[in-house]
């Protein structure tokens, strides 16, 4: 693979328009479910419970139909931080916790509820990051941000702008693709004239360094294009009506309220029976 | 009933302008009625876009007034009525497009108008049908091509059901199939009512107009027909403008074919005015093709293939199977439709991109190994992207030139080669090393950034597109500039939408298609396979459909003529024959 493919080495944040289950369900039924589960993720304190968690995300992968060996690869690039973060938490977490120890040698003391930690960690970035992916890919930014709408309009109420914080949502959405390839072409440009870009050489500050040129044109050229896309919103005359509508419909259906439901219920089991 | 759009004493000063600035637009006025096909054009910096933003109440006049349908665009309260009266096609196709899927863009206008979600749908659907986008309208826009994406902008202006549209250069980035279609669908809206105003480049577009408004430096200089604009080259010239391709091989086919009226201003009509022979059928020897001479091979591509983002659901497949031989010194052409391959193939060309099929040598580097880095490579074959300028990022235009030279590790003496390229492009040195690269024109940017590979000193250069965009002065100065690289001992590598400038830019061609190399040759043999180019979506250059339109009324020439000073000479000697 070229090196300067940004977009191909992100497998999370692609939505992919297939014909499944979850991708039949309601907007509104697809955000509260994937929210419910994340939401678990994070919180969730015991190993048994991340576990139950990981399974439920891999039954949501097998639902969506997403293949196991796509979503995986979204997990290989942050591995060596996780790795990382995993060893620190083996030392740190049996400092605080007192536990048996495993394995000494001067200060540095392994105890089980340190490796208990580690594990803990891994699995549970690893459930988050699959379940962020899932959820990027069953959740079109469109079905997204009008999912979103819909459930925040009570807010509306009580003077929110929700319309606004939809665009701004959107709007950012839209802008990823344009700056991963805007970031393609200024990184190949600078290629071609002789930089060391995306080589992947040197150690990290010089890597970090190397990061510099790509950003100032970057953000010269965002702010630029932010700028047409504002004159081109203006002139498709937004903001000048106080009542704008909306061509998308979302149904709420049954099934929808019932895998809704189905999923709370599993989350608060697991959330319970862990402890 | 008030006019659709009338603009009296309009003046506008830039905000941000130093006060003794002078204002972009000064005192204008006119008044389009509604029906109208106007073309707008102008000089870069003489006002076009700035003027075309008053129209729809995006700039406000500093003094002076205009009113669309009778409202004043002072009148901040009536920004919805004047926006849903006269929408705008932008010239970058990705920045005005703010939907996630090309249905949901469409619909954003009609959407913040307020109209019920069965009447957008509705308005949606048939917008989408009339530009012709329906298998594509659950895409996302960054999926689609630049011609796609500018046919999206215009079914978002459409679904507002406007009763005016204007155009900023909305076709300047496409290439010629894209184009034409854009002015189909242009000049089909018009027939069917409504009012069209376009800024472009392209005279050719210009003539196709009812009426032509001419700016020069903020002033309207004319204001009139097609037929009037282009009667006065001199006063064309002064202005930064040209006379239509067509118009301007009519001057110098007239000493020889008195018969052609003056007045001719598109390609079309030009065609169907050609003469037959006024001699008895003679036979036509067909010339032989002018052997070029033998020089060895400089660039060799064998069976490449290249697939972006292989191994995902994304992947897109860019080259399937090319193959190409250019020699060294003699100038290669790419062409083909926008997606055929050209930008990937080229990046092939300077190790930006590795071989995944096939091979790639260029010069003394086998670009399959690995080991040649992309560093070694980059100096021997230099590129040029699309728009270049786009990815500047120095602020001063020396340290911009300077970036090749200095990535290569050196330290002092850059002044030299720095000096060097900018000249080769001329560019005065003294007087642009230290100008912001923001403030130059669009010419001067483009000079800039061609400077920034030529500071490597390249065996090779190749270029992507490097006329795409620039307005007729601009265009005629740059391709003179590549003319002159190529006599400083360099071979060019050249992808062009422009047949007419690859007449003289390059001496051989590949035609691209889907990826495959369909055509190979000299460039003469190449513009005369009419057929395979336009299944490719391109045409020949005008000058040899006119010879071959001669040739089908009976004149004797022979395939193959691409320069206009070849075909009058012919048509002289056919002529001088038949006297003596």
């Amino acid at each position: 693979m070229s090196n300067f493919e940004y977009m191909g080495q992100v497998t999370i944040g692609q939505y992919l328009p297939l014909d499944s289950f979850l991708h039949h369900l309601d907007a509104r039924a697809r955000i509260l479910i994937f929210s419910f589960t994340i939401l678990l993720i994070t919180f969730e304190p015991k190993l048994t419970g991340l576990l139950a968690c990981l399974i439920l995300v891999v039954i949501g992968l097998v639902l969506g139909h997403i293949p196991l060996r796509y979503a995986i690869r979204g997990l290989l690039p942050p591995l060596p931080f996780l790795i990382i973060l995993a060893v620190l938490q083996i030392f740190i977490a049996g400092k605080i916790t007192p536990s048996p120890i495993l394995f000494q040698y001067g200060v540095i003391a392994i105890t089980v509820s340190g490796i208990w930690a580690g594990v803990s960690l891994i699995v549970r970035f690893t459930g988050l990051i699959l379940g962020l992916s899932l959820a990027t890919f069953c959740l079109s930014t469109s079905h997204l941000v009008h999912g979103l709408e819909a459930l925040l309009r009570p807010l509306n109420r009580i003077g929110v702008p929700t319309r606004d914080l939809i665009m701004v949502i959107q709007v950012t959405v839209r802008f990823l693709p344009i700056l991963a390839q805007t970031a393609e072409r200024i990184a190949k440009s600078q290629a071609a004239r002789g930089a060391e870009w995306g080589i992947g050489r040197g150690n990290l500050f010089q890597r970090a360094r190397q990061v510099i040129p790509l950003i100032v044109p970057l953000f010269i050229s965002s702010l630029h294009q932010a700028e047409n896309m504002a004159l081109a919103m203006d002139a498709r005359a937004y903001g000048s009506n106080s009542m704008p509508t909306s061509m998308v419909d979302l149904n709420f259906r049954l099934l929808d309220g019932l895998v809704v439901a189905g999923d709370l219920v599993l989350c608060l089991a697991i959330l319970v029976f862990a402890h | 009933m008030p006019a659709l759009i009338e603009v009296n004493h309009l003046s506008y000063v830039h905000p941000q302008a130093a006060p003794a600035a002078l204002p972009a637009l000064q005192d204008i006025s006119f008044t389009i009625e509604e029906g109208e096909l106007v073309s707008l054009v102008g000089a870069n910096g003489s006002g076009k876009t700035t003027l075309a933003r008053h129209m729809n109440a995006l700039l406000v006049p500093t003094s002076g007034r205009i009113c669309i349908g009778g409202f004043d665009t002072r009148q901040e309260k009536d920004y919805s009525t004047i926006r849903s009266m006269v929408g705008m096609v932008f010239q970058s196709p990705e920045d005005q497009i703010v939907g996630m899927t090309v249905e949901e863009d469409v619909a954003f206008g009609p959407e913040n108008l307020g109209i019920a979600p069965a009447e957008i749908r509705r308005r949606v659907n048939t917008a989408i049908e009339t530009v012709d986008m329906q298998q594509f309208r659950l895409r996302p826009p960054h999926q689609l091509s630049a011609g796609q994406m500018q046919r999206v902008a215009l079914a978002g202006i459409l679904a507002m059901r406007p009763s005016c549209i204007v155009f900023d250069e909305a076709t300047s980035l496409l290439d010629p199939q894209g184009r034409r279609d854009v002015m189909d669908l242009l000049r089909q809206l018009n027939r069917e009512g409504l009012t069209i105003i376009y800024i472009t480049h392209f005279m050719e577009e210009a003539a196709l107009a009812n009426r032509v408004i001419a700016l020069n430096q903020g002033k309207i200089v004319l204001d009139g027909t097609p037929a009037e604009f282009f009667s006065g080259q001199a006063r064309l010239e002064e202005i930064g403008l040209s006379l239509p391709p067509a118009a301007a091989l009519v001057v110098q086919l007239r000493p020889v074919l008195p018969a052609l009226p003056l007045g001719l201003l598109t390609g079309e009509s030009l065609l169907s005015a050609l003469p037959s022979c006024p001699m008895p059928h003679i036979l036509v020897t067909n010339r032989k093709p002018m052997a070029r001479p033998v020089s060895p091979v400089l660039i060799e591509v064998s069976n490449l293939g290249y697939t972006y983002l292989r191994g995902t659901p994304f992947a897109q497949r860019a080259l399937a199977g090319v193959s190409l031989k250019a020699g060294d010194h003699i100038n290669h052409g790419l062409i083909g439709a926008t997606g055929s391959g050209k930008s990937t193939l080229l990046q092939h060309l300077n190790g930006l991109i590795r071989p995944q099929e096939g091979t790639v040598r260029v010069g003394p580097f086998t670009l399959n190994d690995a080991k040649i880095s992309l560093k070694t490579v980059c100096q021997y074959a230099g590129l040029a992207f699309q728009i270049p300028e786009a990815q500047f990022f120095e602020q001063y235009v020396g340290d911009e030139v300077a970036f090749g030279p200095r990535q290569m590790g050196m330290k002092k003496g850059l002044a030299g080669p720095v000096r060097q390229a900018m000249e080769l492009v001329g560019l005065d040195f003294e007087k642009f090393k230290d100008r912001l690269t923001f403030t130059l024109s669009g010419g001067e940017k483009r000079k800039v950034a061609l400077a920034s590979v030529l500071a490597l000193r390249p065996t090779v250069l190749l270029l992507d597109e490097p006329l795409a965009g620039m307005d007729p002065v601009s265009h005629r100065e740059l391709l003179a500039g590549l003319k002159g690289l190529s006599g400083q001992g360099m071979t060019l590598v050249v992808s062009s939408h422009y047949m007419e400038d690859l007449v003289d830019l390059a001496e051989n061609l590949t035609l691209l298609k889907s990826g495959k190399d369909v055509l190979s040759g000299s460039n003469s043999a190449v513009f005369s396979s009419q057929e395979i180019l336009r299944q490719a979506g391109l045409e020949p250059p005008l000058v040899t459909r006119v010879a071959q339109c001669l040739r089908q009324q009976g004149w004797p020439l022979p395939e193959g003529v691409i320069h206009a000073q070849d075909l009058v000479s012919l048509l002289e000697q056919t002529l001088r024959g038949a006297t003596a």
